[in-house]
């Protein structure tokens, strides 16, 4: 059973950080992945509630430019699967994920520092003797390559990891558990003030006070406020325009 | 009769670029981050993207081996929208191919003009708003175990992501560079992004008040007439809490701290308020 549990956990993982040789789909996100992980374990409805809980948690994680977030596919996987298989809350998942993705991410650091800068001087070298075929292949052995030995990092994590997780969650005192839920709680903040300042100018305020307001005075779902916001970004959009442009007409005409 | 033949295989009458090129280029330019190297990047993915062009365009070995350094060269932009710089590139590689006198060297240098600007906002587009956009949709459904949750996210994200990375493809060999900058020139992308960040700036808002949680649940006052904390605290504001935490970290990470850092303060801090019994 555990091999069989071990070979689709690597095939998910594969799958996951896979998203970017099939066109950085994001469905490496936990929102996804957990889900995937609960189907294999016989938990789907575990793994979707998982998965929310932990793209919330990871909500700042995104590449941009030069800097790489922690390693969420393997905190996704290596704490759903935990949960799912020990029976334990859903909370813990946090717990888990977010220092096993820390400590992968050093793993990768390592891929995109040393091999995979190595492959593009491999590269470099077909390239100088006009080799097309050669630069190709470099890319496809460099760019799988790298996903086969994350994915199967995540494995060894998902073999070695959850009983070794499981004895040492027994020496924690409660209080760790209950200050480390209540953390889980806040750290969704991160990633939205993140995001926040990515968008945020001073006639933007008001919008994000909307936003607010619906959803905590008037309790309206998410998706209500983001159809709201589609609204008003639509009457800005076509609006907008054709009142500048009158403007601009009534200037000609005088 | 010819010529009509010519036009079903070639992306257009002029061009020697076959539509089965550019199928093989818009697949490709899936790959871009997956070899992605601290030193130059998507660089080694940017080339594989344009094998396909250079080994049509080019047939001696020399002019080959050139192509192929010009575009092993740094490369960093959003991946869905990268198809654009292929496009543009695969535009001026044929026109070099085809007239003696052009400067090999300003492909690069348009590539590199271009490249900022449209990772910025397409990096704003992607990584930002539509992410949590779908985010915000797919979790509200999710935290409840409804499986449309995961599927919705991934609709929401990649009915748009491919569309937009066809077109940047199409309208990049059609028109090159000038294509981007009349865009920005029209400031239809300055009204898009801002349309864009409207939407987003909600969700963000929303998603505060309902997707971050802290309570203070200590209770104030004595006897028969004690209270918890949290609910004099909901009488002033729903969600006031949040929307203090959420201000905090907006101020912090002005200040350059790093978002490592403020995860794992808030972690020791929740850990320690635990220990104290304040939460």
């Amino acid at each position: 059973m555990l091999v069989v549990q071990t070979i689709l956990i690597i095939l998910i993982a594969f799958f996951a950080y896979m998203h970017c040789y099939m066109g950085s789909t994001m469905h490496n996100r936990p929102i996804i992945i957990a889900p995937l992980v609960g189907l294999v374990l016989g938990d789907l409805h575990t793994g979707i509630v998982i998965g929310a809980t932990l793209e919330l948690v990871f909500m700042g994680a995104f590449p941009i430019g030069a800097s790489n977030p922690p390693d969420f596919v393997s905190g996704a996987i290596i704490s759903t699967a935990y949960v799912i298989i020990t029976g334990q809350e859903v909370a813990s998942a946090v717990v888990l994920a977010v220092p096993i993705a820390t400590l992968v991410l050093l793993f990768d650091n390592f891929q995109m520092t040393v091999l995979l800068t190595w492959a593009s001087h491999i590269a470099d070298k077909y390239a100088e003797k006009g080799d097309i075929k050669g630069v190709e292949r470099v890319q496809r052995i460099a760019g799988i390559g790298n996903k086969v030995l994350l994915a199967l990092v995540v494995g060894l994590g998902f073999v070695v990891g959850v009983p070794v997780i499981e004895m040492i969650l027994q020496y924690i005192p409660e209080f760790v558990t209950r200050g480390l839920d209540v953390a889980a709680g806040i750290i969704p903040a991160i990633g939205f003030a993140m995001l926040a300042r990515m968008m945020m100018t001073k006639k933007m305020i008001p919008f994000l006070l909307l936003g607010f307001i619906l959803a905590s005075y008037l309790n309206m779902p998410i998706i209500g406020v983001a159809l709201f916001g589609l609204v008003i970004a639509l009457v800005f959009f076509y609006y907008n325009g054709a009142m500048t442009k009158e403007v601009v007409n009534d200037d000609n005409e005088f | 009769m010819t010529t009509n033949s010519k036009e079903l295989k070639t992306i257009s009458l002029e061009s020697e670029i076959t539509k089965k090129d550019f199928w093989k280029c818009f697949r490709r330019s899936c790959t871009l981050d997956s070899s992605w190297n601290y030193e130059r990047m998507q660089n080694l993915a940017f080339a594989y993207m344009m094998a396909p062009i250079i080994r049509r365009l080019y047939k001696d070995e020399d002019k080959r081996a050139d192509a192929l350094k010009r575009h092993m060269e740094f490369m960093s932009v959003t991946p869905h929208i990268s198809t654009l710089l292929v496009g543009v590139a695969g535009a001026m590689e044929e026109e070099n191919a085809k007239n003696k006198g052009f400067d090999a060297a300003s492909i690069n240098a348009v590539k590199s003009s271009l490249m900022g600007p449209m990772a910025g906002i397409g990096d704003a587009f992607f990584w930002g708003t539509l992410k949590l956009i779908a985010a915000g949709v797919g979790i509200s459904l999710a935290t409840q175990g409804n499986i449309m949750g995961p599927i919705l996210f991934f609709l929401i994200i990649n009915i748009p992501h491919f569309v937009l990375r066809y077109i940047c493809l199409d309208k990049g060999f059609k028109y090159g560079a000038q294509f981007f900058k009349d865009l920005s020139m029209s400031n239809v992308v300055s009204k898009v992004t801002e349309a864009a960040s409207m939407l987003g700036l909600m969700v963000i808002g929303g998603m505060t008040a309902a997707n971050v949680y802290f309570e203070l649940p200590i209770m104030i006052g004595s006897g028969e007439w004690a209270e918890p904390l949290q609910s004099y605290l909901d009488e002033i504001m729903p969600c006031l809490l949040p929307a203090l935490l959420f201000l905090l970290m907006y101020w912090l990470i002005g200040k350059k701290v790093k978002t490592t850092t403020l995860l794992l303060s808030i972690i020791v801090v929740c850990i320690v308020l635990a220990f104290v019994g304040i939460v």
